[in-house]
């Protein structure tokens, strides 16, 4: 009776598996990208997302990371990081060729998107720290060899030194493997202690041998000093890294000048004025970086915001600050947009603005309402909004919104950023018009 | 909405006494809208006999922006309402009334024969012997573009430690109480032609915090607001002299020579009224508010600063402890609508009492804060319509025992007691069977 329940249970168990499995199989198979999303694919192949997916190249954090990155992020590592791979050679457990292929596949893909550095940063500090401990094993042993000096201690010694460097080899690159260390270390054990007993004469030339690859006393007492000084200014990096290049709010933007530091609160006056001033049924337009902030701290209502999951949708709102005036309003209208939330750098020099990020605005916007062409707006190959800009540039909306009145601040209308003056200077704005 | 209060002082060549004003109910009053206040005389006056007084009348949202709504560029010009008469329930002997304006550029003005209007200052009148409650309306549409905020509610709450600390703070709801803005702003225009645009908006306002004040902060919903600068004056040469503009407040003072039968001479004074008042050294806190404020236009703000114990918490005679603080708004010449000052006590008093030069409205109220297991009591009064004619000082006293001082520090140290105890028990006890 028990058997026969315990066969129909497991029966009936393998065949709902075998449905799930079978469904998935079904979905998998029927996607175009077979499961994969854009995101996924573009790090088997990295021009797949600037292709068909313009707004995942768009993100800055999806970009190829530059060498210079890498020594930002990883500091000393980036050379520790091939003499802790040939380490773990040295004796190949499988332990350490765990390491090497972590450490190989993640650096394939932190060359392709900057933003799995994050991936590679462990890996990177096994492989380090194996090498540093391999390389203040050499010192130490070489000073500990040169301190004793006699030569029967010294063959003993030489026996310990080289069991103890290969145990502490073991040791090392078992970091994330304490039971099998513990295993292995009675087996290593076991190992020497046989060696001992039968191979006192292997010994002596071990230690023969050791000798001879001892460092001068000295040198390496001062190798073990520069290596702790080398540790110590990695350090000092990684606090000023996360201090000074991460830990910066992009919304508080802040400028030494002669009379102190200036800060340029500008983001928040605006949220605020749209807090307190406005309904709170109001929808605000902006592109999609700040949306979240535009969410939180005024309140009200956005159209895109940082989850840029709906492609279409922001692809609209890029199509709107690319027209004319006119289609532009259209599309707002439908929308039922109150307010359009444009940031512009050209006065003070702000890098980051929306000028700088209308390429995409274009690129993103023409993936889906194929009305805009890119070529419409790049002279020889460039966005400019200088005379040289060309007309489709000149009317489109975002030129308007940013330049409107530009010309009156300085008499010439040149913008920092850009470093250029602006091509179109005296118009109007015919269906907008500047709250705040 | 018009809410007066009237302070009196008699003047006899050069000295003036503080006369008592008690509002009054008269039942049979005329079919306006009125309220009555009673002047109790110094010295009771005889048939045949004068006396002069003064009377200052503060009244709050009273002058009318008209137009109601105006573009960035154009100046605000408002109505002020007005007898030229002053409503009053005995014989008019003669009267003549001086309205002030703060600048030359009058709209127009309803002429009620003898008018005459020289520079700053329309003169109306003498007019002699009008019967009692004769009223003749008059108004002038005049320039007026000095800054109209409004704190529409103010809650501060003063919590006092006996560690040694008063920590104010104070949320305030700023509006801009003028012409409302239509149209564009641009932002070009307003930060180039400063005199001629955003004439009405106002940027800075200036708190006046009593001085050895630190900690302080300034904050809304968002964040730290970064635009704000604290000056800590020290006390340098003796006194300073500090001008208290008065805004949105009309004020006059008549003297009386006769009550009876003499000449009397009316003052009004219309948002140009200064008082040079002598003060201590005090601190001032210039904020800023995120943007300009232009008609219509809102903001919120916390502002918060703790004060050193002894200079506000004093013992009095029967054994009571008491609390002297400034009511009202350290944001000098606002109006504030509604106010509310909550005191908390710290834990253990009893028998609050508040003691407030005029009359509040109060109540208690409990705060659970940090460490509390009574809850402590919470003193509320609250006042509408305040201006800083009423910036006086009130006290608060209770009873307070000192040893409720040790309550909080025995509590902790018991708690960390009872611990390292139940630790030292359950590292000795065996409880294997």
């Amino acid at each position: 009776m028990f058997k026969v329940a315990v066969t129909l249970v497991v029966s009936v168990g393998l065949a709902v598996c075998c449905a799930v499995i079978a469904v998935l199989i079904a979905l998998v198979a029927s996607s175009p990208t077979k499961g994969w999303s854009g995101r996924s694919l573009s790090l088997l192949d990295p021009t797949y997302a600037s292709k068909y997916i313009p707004i995942i190249a768009s993100v800055s954090e999806h970009q190829p990371p530059t060498w210079p990155s890498y020594f930002m992020d990883i500091n000393v590592l980036a050379f520790l990081v091939p003499a802790g791979i040939i380490a773990c050679f040295l004796p190949l457990s499988d332990a350490s060729s765990f390491v090497v292929l972590y450490i190989a596949t993640s650096v394939y893909f932190s060359g392709v998107m900057v933003r799995l550095m994050l991936v590679l940063a462990p890996a990177a500090c096994i492989t380090s720290g194996i090498a540093l401990s391999q390389a203040f094993d050499v010192f130490t042993g070489s000073i500990k060899f040169q301190l004793t000096g006699a030569s029967s201690n010294t063959e003993v010694d030489a026996a310990e030194t080289s069991s103890s460097t290969a145990e502490s080899q073991t040791d090392a690159v078992k970091t994330e493997k304490p039971e099998e260390t513990a295993k292995n270390r009675p087996s290593r054990k076991s190992k020497k202690k046989e060696r001992e007993h039968g191979e006192k004469p292997s010994t002596k030339a071990k230690a023969e041998k050791k000798r001879l690859l001892a460092l001068p006393l000295e040198s390496s007492v001062i190798s073990l000093l520069l290596l702790v000084l080398l540790g110590a200014f990695y350090v000092v990096h990684c606090v000023w890294a996360a201090a000074e290049a991460y830990s910066a709010p992009s919304i508080v933007l802040t400028s030494r000048s002669h009379d102190g530091l200036h800060v340029f609160d500008d983001f928040r006056e605006a949220y605020a004025w749209l807090r307190h001033n406005t309904d709170v049924d109001d929808k605000v337009a902006s592109w999609w970086d700040y949306g979240y902030q535009t969410t939180a701290m005024a309140n009200r209502t956005v159209i895109v915001d940082n989850n840029t999951w709906n492609n279409t949708h922001i692809a609209t709102v890029g199509t709107a600050m690319s027209s004319p005036e006119r289609a532009a309003w259209e599309i707002f209208h439908s929308l039922d947009v109150k307010y359009v939330l444009v940031v512009f750098g050209g006065l003070v020099g702000y890098p980051s603005d929306d000028i700088n990020k209308f390429l995409w605005m274009v690129r993103i916007g023409g993936g889906v309402f194929p009305h805009i062409k890119e070529p419409d707006y790049l002279r020889d190959g460039q966005y400019r909004i200088d005379s040289q800009a060309t007309p489709t540039m000149l009317n489109c909306l975002m030129y308007k919104l940013s330049y409107y009145r530009f010309v009156e601040t300085d008499g010439k209308g040149f913008d920092r950023v850009r470093q250029t003056e602006i091509g179109k200077k005296y118009f109007k704005l015919t269906h907008f018009e500047e709250v705040r | 909405m018009v809410d007066a209060l009237a302070i009196k002082g008699k003047r006899k060549k050069t000295t003036s006494v503080r006369l008592e004003v008690k509002p009054i109910e008269l039942p049979d009053a005329p079919p306006i809208d009125t309220k009555y206040f009673t002047i109790y005389l110094a010295n009771p006056l005889n048939s045949g006999e004068s006396t002069t007084l003064e009377v200052l009348y503060v009244f709050t949202h009273f002058l009318e922006p008209f137009p109601a709504e105006i573009a960035q560029s154009e100046s605000q010009l408002v109505f002020y309402n007005d007898t030229a008469l002053i409503l009053s329930p005995y014989h008019i002997k003669q009267q003549t009334t001086f309205i002030k304006t703060p600048s030359t550029k009058v709209e127009s003005f309803i002429r009620m024969e003898p008018t005459n209007r020289v520079g700053t200052e329309i003169k109306y009148g003498p007019y002699e012997d009008r019967p009692p409650y004769s009223i003749s309306p008059i108004h002038v549409h005049f320039e007026n573009n000095s800054p109209f905020a409004v704190v529409e509610e103010l809650v501060q709450e003063i919590e006092i430690s006996h560690w040694g600390n008063i920590q104010v703070t104070e949320h305030y709801k700023l509006v801009h109480a003028g012409a409302r803005h239509k149209g564009v702003f641009s932002r070009v225009d307003y930060q180039s032609r400063q005199s001629s645009n955003g004439a009405s908006s106002f940027r800075y306002l200036l708190a006046r915090l009593p001085p050895r004040v630190h900690s302080v902060y300034y904050r809304d919903e968002i964040g730290n607001i970064s635009s704000s600068h604290l000056r800590t004056d020290s006390l340098k040469n003796g006194r300073r002299f500090i001008a208290l503009c008065v805004l949105n407040a009309r004020c006059f003072d008549y003297s009386v020579a006769n009550v009876v039968s003499s000449f009397m001479i009316m003052h009004l004074h219309l948002n140009a009224a200064f008082a040079i008042i002598p003060v201590e050294a005090k601190s001032e806190l210039e904020i800023e508010p995120r943007y300009p404020l232009f008609g219509g236009w809102k903001a919120t703000f916390v502002i918060g600063y703790g004060l050193p114990l002894q200079d506000f918490l004093f013992e009095s005679s029967d054994d009571k402890r008491y609390l002297n603080f400034t009511f009202g708004c350290p944001l000098i010449g606002m109006v504030v609508d509604k106010l509310t000052i909550k005191v908390v006590l710290p834990e253990g008093s009893t028998d609050p009492s508040p003691v407030v030069p005029f009359p509040v409205e109060h109540h208690l109220e409990a705060k659970y804060s940090s460490l509390d297991v009574v809850g402590r009591t919470v003193v509320v009064l609250e006042k509408k319509n305040f201006v800083p004619m009423h910036n006086s000082h009130f006290q608060v006293y209770y009873t307070f025992k000192p040893i409720f001082m040790l309550a909080e520090p025995l509590m902790l140290a018991s708690a960390f007691f009872m611990f390292f105890v139940a630790c030292v028990a359950y590292i000795h006890i065996d409880l294997s069977i």
